[in-house]
């Protein structure tokens, strides 16, 4: 098990409401996959720095957990399928963690 | 006119103190993509990456400031380029 960060970009050609649900499907996908949720970050709607798919505006979610390698594959070939996510990217950020073992 | 002085050789000759890492300095180990107040002042007008002369990090916070630049660029928190 890793830690790792995940953040994604959902259109907003969505309501902000439906947008959330996307990112509650995410965090679906991720539990059902068997990665735990440590924290998590909605960031509402952002204003892109440069235009994407026509758009200069997207919603912004941040998922903090510890998965296994494919949990995180599974996860993000589910969003790569999914049409409501622009973009994602996971992380491994290299802060120390203890584990509890 | 008096014979000038080179500056430029006086100028090596002086002990430069390098200055410290702006980064380590600060006591950050990891730098954060999403943490756009530490990213932006290393970028120039243009949204380049600046020099490590110019920015005056040390060797490991350089690189790992241009991985997060990278990573921030992808998801369009900071511009590729400006103008």
């Amino acid at each position: 098990m890793r830690r790792y960060e995940l953040m994604l970009i959902i259109p907003d050609t969505l309501e902000e409401e439906a947008a959330q649900e996307v990112f509650t499907w995410a965090k679906d996908v991720l539990a059902k996959q068997g990665g735990t949720l440590l924290d998590e970050a909605w960031w509402g709607r952002r204003k892109y720095a440069y235009e994407i798919n026509k758009r200069d505006h997207g919603f912004y979610g941040v998922l903090d957990f510890h998965a296994d390698t494919d949990t995180v594959n599974e996860l993000e070939r589910q969003l790569k399928i999914s049409d409501n996510v622009v973009r994602y990217k996971t992380v491994r950020p290299e802060i120390r963690v203890r584990s509890n073992a | 006119m008096p014979p000038r002085k080179d500056s430029k050789a006086e100028k090596d000759k002086k002990p430069r103190k390098p200055k410290p890492c702006p980064i380590c300095s600060q006591g950050i180990e990891y730098v954060d993509y999403k943490d756009l107040s530490l990213i932006k002042p290393f970028l120039n007008e243009r949204a380049k990456i600046k020099a490590r002369r110019t920015s005056n990090a040390c060797a490991k916070c350089q690189k790992q400031l241009a991985a997060a630049v990278k990573n921030a660029r992808e998801m369009a928190l900071i511009p590729y380029t400006t103008r």
